[in-house]
Parts: C-alpha cells; sequence; structure tokens
C-alpha cells in the first residue's frame, strides 16, 4: 500500500486498455481489402489479462494503487477474472455473429475492451469517486456497442434508451455520493464505513438518504424493479452478443461494486437499508418474471428473466457481508455463464436479418441442430433453477443466505422459489418449441462457427461442472468475500 | 463385505448415466444399436442391484453406505445407503426400467436415441432418490429427474402431451421448492452445519417450527403421491405419457412421495408427524373412496387404471400415517404391489392400444375369444389389483388395514368401502372388455400376445402371485427398518420407551 511505485495491481486492467487501443491502430493501419486481426488481438490481450489476475491472485499481489482507490483486493480479483472470462467467451461468439448480421467493425472489439476497462476498474475501486469514473468508462462504450447495428432502428433505440437511463442513473449516483460525502467528509469507503460508524443520530437521515440515492442508481445498472424498464427494449435491440455481454458482464461489474458500497461502506446503515433492498427484491422478482410470462420473443423473454434474477441476487443482500458476498459471487459466475449460453445459442442461431428470434422461430430446433438445442435446454434449466446444473447451486446459496438473515429472509426465500416455478413455465416454453413442436418450413438457421461452439461448450460445460463441483468456485468465492470484512 | 460391492450404490447410480452418456454419443441412425444398449445396461443395472438383497442383513440400519465430502463448507456430503424402507424401492426400479424398455421397442419409433437416453437418466434419477441419505443429495436427483420424465410425456405421449407434460412438472416443481426452504431453514435452525439426514434427523427440531416445516415437505410429497387434493395432475400425465412413461409414473415415481413421508417427514419432524397424522390418514381415505368412485365412471382404459392408483396410493398413505410398525411394513410394500400391478397394467393397456389406437372400454367386448393369453394376465392382474387373497395386493392392504385400526377403526372401515368399490371397477371394466359378444369387427382376428409381450409381462405375473403367498421374504426386510421408524418417531413425542412396549404392537401375526 505504501509502495507507490507497486503498479501491479493495475496491470490486468492497463493490459486490457492497451489492447483496446492497439486493435483500434490495427484498424487504421491495416490496408484496404485486407482484415484487421482485431479478433486475435483481443483475445490475446484478454487472455494476458486474465493470466494475470491469476497471478495476482495465486501471489501476494493483494495491494492498491492510485492512493487507495483501486484495490486488487479477493473481491476485485474474482469479479475482474468472471467479467475477463465473460469477455473472452464474447469475442469467442463475435466473428460469427458479426459476419452473419455485417457488423464487421474494428471498432465493436475496442469498445468492448473499453468497457472491461471500465467493469474491471468499478469491481475494484475503493473510492467513489473513482468508482463512478469506472462506471462511466463501461457505461459510455456499451452505449456504443448497444448501437452498433445503425441500420437497425431497433439497435438505435436501444442505445438511445441505455444512454439516457444511463445518464439518468448517473445523476443518482452522484447525487448520492455528494450527500455521502457530506455525512463523512470523505469518498473513500474506508474513511465512509468510519464516518458512519461515529456519527451521531443526527447525520443518519442525511447519510440514509444517500444511501438510497446510491441504491436506485445501482438499481438502474442492475436492472431492478422499478429502474429495469430500460432492460427489454435495449436487450432486443443491441447486437445479440452485445447483450450476452452486457447481460452477463454488466451486473457481475455492477453487483460487485453494490456489494462494496453497501456491504463494506454503508453497512453501518444496514438495518435501514436491507429492508428497502428485501422490497425490492420482491417486486423485481415477481414482475420480472410475471413480465416474462407474457413475452413471446426470445430476447424480452430473456430481459425479463435477466431482471427477475437481479430480483433473486438482491435476495441475499439481507445477510451478514460475509455469507451475501459468498453467495452473490457465486451466483455472478453461475448466471454469468447460463446467460453467455443461452444468448450466444441465440447469436449462433440467427441468420442474415432473421432476428429477432420468436418462439414460433426455434419450434422443432431440436431435429435440425440438436447440440444447440441440449446446450439451450441445459441453460434453461439453470436459469429455472433446476439440479444439476450451477444455476440450482446458485440459487440454493442466495435463498440459504437469505434463510440466514430470519424471518425476513425467510420470506424472500419463499417468494423466490415461487417465482422460480413460474419462470420455469416460460424457459420450458421454449424447450416445448425445440423439442416438441415440429420444425416450420424450411432450415434457415445458420450454423455455430468453431468458435462460437467453443464458446458455448465453455458455457454449458461451466453451467454443468459448477452444478455439479461448486465447492472449488465457491471456497473462492469466499475467500473474495473476506474482502468485505 | 467383500470390497467390489462396497460401492455398489454408487455404481447402481453411474452405470445409467454412463450408459446414457454412451447412447447419446453414438450415431443417431443407429436405433437398434440404442435399443440394445440402453436394455443391456438396465438388465447389468437390475443383475447388480439383486446383490443388494443378496447382502442385506435384516437389521434396521442402512447398509451399502458410502460417504463423501462434496461441498464441505456448507456440510454437504455425497451420502448415500439403503434400509429396509428403500432395499425394495430401489429393486423395484431397476426391475421395471429394462421391461419398459423391452415393452416399447416398437411402440418407439421416432428419437429413440432419445427415450433411450431418457429412460436411464430417469432411471440413475430415481434409484439417486432411493438412497440418497443428504437433503441436497436428494433435492438433486428429486428434481432432476424431472425433466427426463418431462420429456418422456411431452415428446412421446399422445394428442394432449405438452399440456399434461408441462402441467406434471410444473405441479411437482412447485411442491418441491417449499421443500427446499424447509431443508433451509432446517439447516439453519439445526444448527450442525449440515445437510446429512442421519445426523439431521438425531437433532431435534422444535415442535413449534416442526409443523411448518412438515407441511412444507408434506405438500412435496403428498402431490408426488398424490393424494387428494393435488392428484388432478396424475391422470393427465398418466393418460397422455407413452406406455413406459406412465409405467415409470405409476412403478416407481409415485413411490417418492410416499418414500419422502418416511424417510424425511416424519423423523425428521415426528412432533407435526404425530400431530398431522390424522389429517393426512382423513385425506388418505377421501383419496381412497374418491379415487375409486372416479374410476367407476371412466369409459378410457387408462384413464381407469390412473384414477385406480390414486386409490392404491391412498392405502399406502393411511398405513403411513397410522404410523405403527404394521402399518408401515404394510404401506412399503403396498408401494411394491402396486409398482407391479399397475405397472403391468399399464403394460396391457399400452399392448391393447398399440393394436386398436384407442383406449376406449367402448371400443371393445368379448376380447377373451380373440386373445386368450391376454386375457388371462389381464384377469390375474386385475385381480392382484383388488387384492383378492393369494395375490400381493391382499397382503399389503391387509396389513395396512391391521396396523391403522389402532390409529382409526373408523378410517379403516371407510377405507375397506374402497376395496369393495374396487372390485366392482375392476370386474366390471374386465366384464365389458372381455367377456360378451365380440361385435365389433375391428377386434377380430387381434393377435395374442406375442413373445416380447409375454417376456414383460411374465415376470410381472410371477412376481404378483409370489409377493402374494411368500409375502415374509420381503416384509421381513422391510420391517425393522420400519419398526425402527415407528420406535423413533414415539420416543421423541412421548419420551423414551421401554423397548418391550415398543416391540408389542410390532408383532403381528399377519406380517410374518
Amino acid at each position: 500500500m505504501n509502495d507507490v511505485l507497486d503498479l501491479r495491481p493495475a496491470v490486468p486492467a492497463a493490459m486490457v486498455a492497451v489492447t483496446g487501443v492497439v486493435v483500434l491502430l490495427a484498424q487504421a493501419f491495416t490496408p484496404k481489402g485486407a482484415r484487421a486481426p482485431s479478433f486475435s488481438l483481443s483475445l490475446a490481450g484478454l487472455a494476458g489479462a486474465l493470466g494475470s489476475v491469476w497471478l495476482l491472485w495465486s501471489g501476494s499481489g493483494y495491494g492498491a494503487v492510485l492512493a487507495g482507490a483501486l484495490a486488487a483486493d479477493g473481491l476485485a480479483l474474482f469479479l475482474q477474472g468472471l467479467v475477463l472470462a465473460v469477455a473472452i467467451v464474447t469475442v469467442l461468439l463475435s466473428p460469427g455473429y458479426l459476419r452473419a448480421n455485417g457488423l464487421e467493425r474494428g471498432e465493436y472489439y475496442a469498445l468492448m475492451l473499453f468497457s472491461v476497462v471500465g467493469m474491471m476498474g468499478l469491481v475494484a475501486s475503493l473510492e467513489l469517486v473513482s468508482m463512478f469514473v469506472a462506471l462511466e468508462i463501461m457505461s459510455v462504450a456499451l452505449y456504443g456497442m448497444a448501437g452498433l447495428d445503425r441500420r437497425r432502428r431497433e439497435s438505435q433505440e436501444s442505445a438511445l434508451k441505455y444512454f439516457v437511463t444511463g445518464a439518468f442513473a448517473s445523476g443518482f449516483l452522484l447525487y448520492g455520493i455528494a450527500l455521502v460525502y457530506g455525512v463523512s467528509g470523505s469518498t473513500s469507503l474506508e474513511r465512509v464505513e468510519r464516518a458512519i460508524g461515529v456519527a451521531g443520530a443526527q447525520a443518519q437521515p442525511l447519510a440514509v438518504l444517500g444511501a438510497a440515492l446510491l441504491l436506485v442508481g445501482f438499481g438502474f445498472k442492475i436492472a431492478s424493479v422499478p429502474f429495469h424498464m430500460w432492460a427489454p427494449d435495449v436487450y432486443e435491440g443491441a447486437p445479440t452478443t452485445v447483450t450476452a455481454f452486457m447481460a452477463a458482464g454488466v451486473k457481475a461489474a455492477a453487483f460487485g461494486a453494490l456489494l462494496r458500497v453497501f456491504d463494506y461502506g454503508l453497512g453501518g446503515l444496514a438495518q435501514h437499508w436491507q429492508p428497502l433492498v428485501a422490497a425490492l427484491a420482491i417486486v423485481t422478482m415477481v414482475i420480472g418474471n410475471l413480465a416474462a410470462l407474457a413475452q413471446r420473443n426470445l430476447k424480452r423473454l430473456l430481459a425479463y428473466s435477466s431482471v427477475a434474477h437481479a430480483g433473486y441476487l438482491m435476495t441475499a443482500l439481507v445477510a451478514a457481508p460475509m455469507v451475501a458476498g459468498e453467495a452473490i459471487l457465486f451466483y455472478l459466475v453461475a448466471y454469468a455463464a447460463v446467460n453467455l449460453g443461452s444468448f450466444g445459442a441465440l447469436a449462433a442461431l440467427s441468420k442474415d436479418g432473421a432476428e429477432p428470434l420468436t418462439l414460433a422461430d426455434v419450434a422443432g430446433l431440436s431435429e435440425r441442430r440438436p447440440a444447440l438445442a441440449a446446450a439451450l435446454t441445459v441453460v434453461l434449466v439453470s436459469l429455472a433453477g433446476i439440479p444439476v446444473t450451477a444455476g440450482f447451486v446458485g440459487k440454493f446459496y442466495l435463498f440459504g443466505a437469505a434463510i440466514s438473515a430470519g424471518r425476513i429472509g425467510v420470506v424472500l426465500a419463499v417468494v423466490g422459489v415461487l417465482a422460480s416455478v413460474v419462470s420455469a413455465y416460460y424457459y420450458l416454453r421454449v424447450v416445448v418449441a425445440m423439442y416438441m413442436e415440429d420444425p416450420v418450413g424450411e432450415d434457415r438457421w445458420s450454423h455455430a462457427t468453431p468458435a462460437a461452439a467453443i464458446a458455448l461448450a465453455l458455457s454449458v460445460g461451466a453451467t454443468l461442472v459448477f452444478g455439479l463441483w461448486p465447492a472449488p468456485v465457491l471456497s473462492m468465492a469466499r475467500l473474495a468475500a473476506r474482502s468485505l470484512l | 463385505m467383500n470390497p467390489p460391492f462396497a460401492h455398489v450404490l454408487t455404481l447402481l447410480l453411474l452405470l445409467p448415466i454412463v450408459g446414457a452418456v454412451v447412447v447419446a454419443l453414438t450415431r443417431r441412425e443407429s436405433e437398434s444399436l440404442h435399443k440394445l444398449v440402453g436394455l443391456g445396461v438396465s438388465l447389468a443395472t437390475f443383475a447388480l442391484s439383486t446383490r443388494l438383497v443378496t447382502l442385506f442383513r435384516d437389521t434396521a440400519g442402512m447398509q451399502f453406505e458410502e460417504r463423501q465430502a462434496w461441498i464441505p463448507a456448507w456440510g454437504i456430503s455425497y451420502h448415500v445407503g439403503v434400509d429396509g424402507l428403500s432395499l425394495w424401492l430401489v429393486i423395484l426400479t431397476t426391475f421395471l426400467t429394462p421391461l419398459c424398455l423391452l415393452g416399447s421397442w416398437s411402440s418407439i419409433e421416432t428419437r429413440v436415441r432419445e427415450f433411450v437416453v431418457f429412460m436411464l437418466l430417469l432411471e440413475a434419477g430415481m434409484i439417486g432418490v432411493f438412497v440418497a441419505l443428504d437433503l441436497f443429495l436428494f433435492y438433486v436427483f428429486w428434481e432432476a429427474m424431472l425433466i427426463p420424465m418431462y420429456f418422456l410425456i411431452g415428446i412421446w405421449g399422445h394428442d394432449r402431451r405438452i399440456y399434461a407434460a408441462v402441467k406434471f412438472f410444473l405441479y411437482t416443481f412447485a411442491g418441491s421448492v417449499l421443500m427446499l426452504v424447509a431443508f433451509l431453514v432446517l439447516y439453519k435452525t439445526a444448527g450442525i452445519r449440515s445437510f446429512d439426514i442421519p445426523a439431521l434427523v438425531a437433532a431435534p427440531v422444535d415442535p413449534a417450527l416442526q409443523t411448518w416445516l412438515f407441511l412444507a415437505c408434506a405438500l412435496a410429497f403428498a402431490i408426488k403421491v398424490p393424494m387428494w387434493p393435488f392428484h388432478t395432475w396424475l391422470p393427465d400425465a398418466h393418460v397422455e405419457a407413452p406406455t413406459a412413461g406412465s409405467v415409470i409414473l405409476a412403478g416407481v415415481l409415485l413411490k417418492m412421495g410416499g418414500y419422502g413421508f418416511l424417510r424425511l417427514a416424519i423423523p425428521l419432524f415426528p412432533d407435526a408427524a404425530v400431530r398431522l397424522a390424522p389429517l393426512v390418514g382423513v385425506l388418505a381415505v377421501i383419496g381412497i373412496v374418491y379415487g375409486a368412485l372416479v374410476s367407476l365412471v371412466q369409459t378410457d382404459l387408462k384413464k381407469l387404471v390412473a384414477y385406480s392408483s390414486v386409490s392404491h396410493l391412498g392405502f399406502v398413505m393411511l398405513g403411513i400415517a397410522a404410523l405403527s410398525t404394521t402399518g408401515v411394513t404394510g404401506a412399503v410394500y403396498q408401494m411394491l404391489n402396486h409398482g407391479i400391478s399397475t405397472g403391468a397394467l399399464f403394460f396391457l393397456v399400452g399392448m391393447l392400444y398399440d393394436r386398436r389406437h384407442t383406449r376406449a372400454i367402448s371400443e371393445f367386448g368379448g376380447l377373451r375369444a380373440a386373445m386368450p393369453w391376454y386375457f388371462a394376465v389381464f384377469l390375474l392382474i386385475s385381480l392382484s389389483s383388488i387384492a383378492v387373497p393369494g395375490t400381493n395386493g391382499f397382503v399389503g392392504e391387509f396389513l395396512i388395514l391391521l396396523g391403522a385400526w389402532s390409529f382409526s377403526p373408523w378410517l379403516v372401515v371407510a377405507a375397506s368401502l374402497g376395496i369393495v368399490l374396487a372390485a366392482a371397477y375392476v370386474l366390471w371394466m374386465v366384464k365389458r372388455v372381455f367377456y360378451g359378444e365380440l361385435t365389433n369387427p375391428k377386434n377380430q382376428g387381434l393377435p395374442d400376445l406375442g413373445l416380447r409381450e409375454a417376456t414383460v409381462l411374465v415376470p410381472l405375473v410371477v412376481l404378483s402371485i409370489v409377493m402374494g403367498i411368500a409375502s415374509p421374504l420381503f416384509t421381513r426386510r422391510i420391517e425393522p427398518a420400519a419398526d425402527a421408524l415407528v420406535r423413533l418417531v414415539r420416543e421423541r413425542t412421548t419420551g423414551p420407551q421401554p423397548a418391550v412396549a415398543a416391540a408389542a404392537p410390532a408383532q403381528p401375526g399377519a406380517a410374518r
């Protein structure tokens, strides 16, 4: 901490940032007609960053840079690793999808890499202003990615909507940060925690208001009801690989920051914000799942399911920090695998503007693309929280964590499992279409590229392996959650 | 125990899974290969499971136990074992699966590979439920097994298969999720940081809390049994499922409900179990009478058999509610009987459907002349289903009624009404299908049982007679475990019992 020149904790993020610049430059210097090596460059940069995260994790890399603004503690490294893995899988999914939709442009990879830098900063920030900056880096890049398919109106709408609501969320976050600063005189989470501990009762209302505003801001980012309105449109309109990246990556990064701010910085106010979180969790689970029931478009269906999952994740927040952190971190891993699998399968399926995929579009898929249908089935089963998948183990821990908090947790868990039953209906409807209905018309589906097949195999494999053998990831999550103490 | 059989339960679980993976990796077109591998693997599983019987010692404790840490942080382990309550249910599973595969040899024509894969996965899941001794493991098998069954109904079922499959899935899933919450609450309150079932049974739970937890688990099990009024998924699922699906559903899946009560709900929450036993008993008897009355008016053969299951399973639940050694032994025995006789009935109805593609009773009449062997088997199985002395059904129902007498004579009297009604609906059906003149020209010249069909039916017929005559062969393995369960409940609810007093009701002559 004292060694100012030790920049090792910042190496992974720096590697990704440099790769992003290199990808842009390579694009500019590639002769006309030749294809820029954006794909391989991005893959190499991300893999290198993942490797350095691993070195920091297994070595003595813990520490902080920039005067304690950015940390390389367990929580940061765990989630940075997750975000990098998500980015790698997304990159693998991309070439086939981009080619099929005429979106092969170098800035796609560059924007993704910059967004990853933002996510990595977001989960590593120990200080509210740098957290805000990181959040903006992540979001601005994503706005661009969402609107990449600029000929499609839905894609434009997606970008604009995401941008407007994102700006709105930023406003709430900033105001919240300001209020917290007003109470504690600092934006460093460590000092905030201490200040709230010693602050008298008269400072409390201000701090609680600040916490509430921060919660609203994060609520937008994790798409919790009632701040979820943008999610279906954005998820539907954005290119599918971008949706996969957003769903898996943003949720992980935003929840990481949420955990750090609330369970660490504002831990002293837990009795004030926990009921709020519990109420939000309940409405999010109920409304997310009920709305998903009515969807015919697969991307919208998955978007509402992603809203519902934000609700499941929030249930664990009523527990003690360590317990909540462990459960949420594990679930984020499971959720990332499952989302990459589900959106990835959709991306692998779509063909020359045949999007959006409706339920009718996947009818009889098991006859035409048995492997893809099986993959999609596994991830849908996992989303519903049925063994032997990671989704089940994840929900088991989330609700287990909630129940450890007592009566309110039991209520949350009961609502959560009943909501899961509702969700099983709409997930199964997709399975029904794929397996129990006959294919309509000629075979219009594209074949998955080898890279996409690898990406899907990774996602589905992780879904099953973490479902059968969760202990290693779980102990890593536990180690990471210690950062919240 | 000699070393090869130290891991016999794990092998039993792995064999069908490995078989399923192998079949899944073969080419889609080689259908006979899929069937042969499926049959071979399921027969091997059955052969292996017979070792459980030969090596089983007639004591109350767990046998063939294996334990391996799985998720140590939460005290979750891979813990399996069998005792008298589960032994025969495991055997029933491994026994019925090859018969189902053989029975569907020609009736399943599409997507054979997937069919075999799902049947084998289903077998592994069912065995898993019966041998799991860890709540987490139990729940994993309990839920995971829904998926293959859902596909079996939804892909190979009849006209309304999708509706039936989704209804089956949602109904059972909705029932089980609250059980999961109950498990988590139990984990938290028990304070031993373990999901191990024997360990949790040994750690008493606050009686006030027990009622809630018992109800949450009982809901899951009652839907599975199914007990009235949670039975409405069953007729749909049974009728729409392909023959193999119906056989497995009736033969094994429904038993998980009764087994769940015996393995989890009662020993974990004994106070609540005793308090709520009258409720369970009354619902059971309503189910007996209701199921029989509804069977009486069915016009569809398969639906009739399906509703008769509601009635038969009512007896099982009555025996469990009685919480006496005789009653519990009878309940377990009756679960086996029902698996054999109703399984056979579904096979028989399926064979008729293969020939005529209808199940309407009115389409038949006088079949006795056209299919004498088929008729003979059908009649015999029907007699076993209505518990005629000399067949297996008689022993089970008699033990249950005997065991329930001290629990409530009134319920026994009401349940006896179900026996009379059973005779009525079964014999009336037999009369309408087999006796009289062969009037319908479509029934002329229907082929009698073929060799493959006979191979499927003979073991079932033989068993229903053997189990009727030589019942002690089976009950003496069940009884010690049933007695231990009953004694555990008594000790928990009324304090320590002198061994003699506790054993006294455990020596009914009929059970011997």
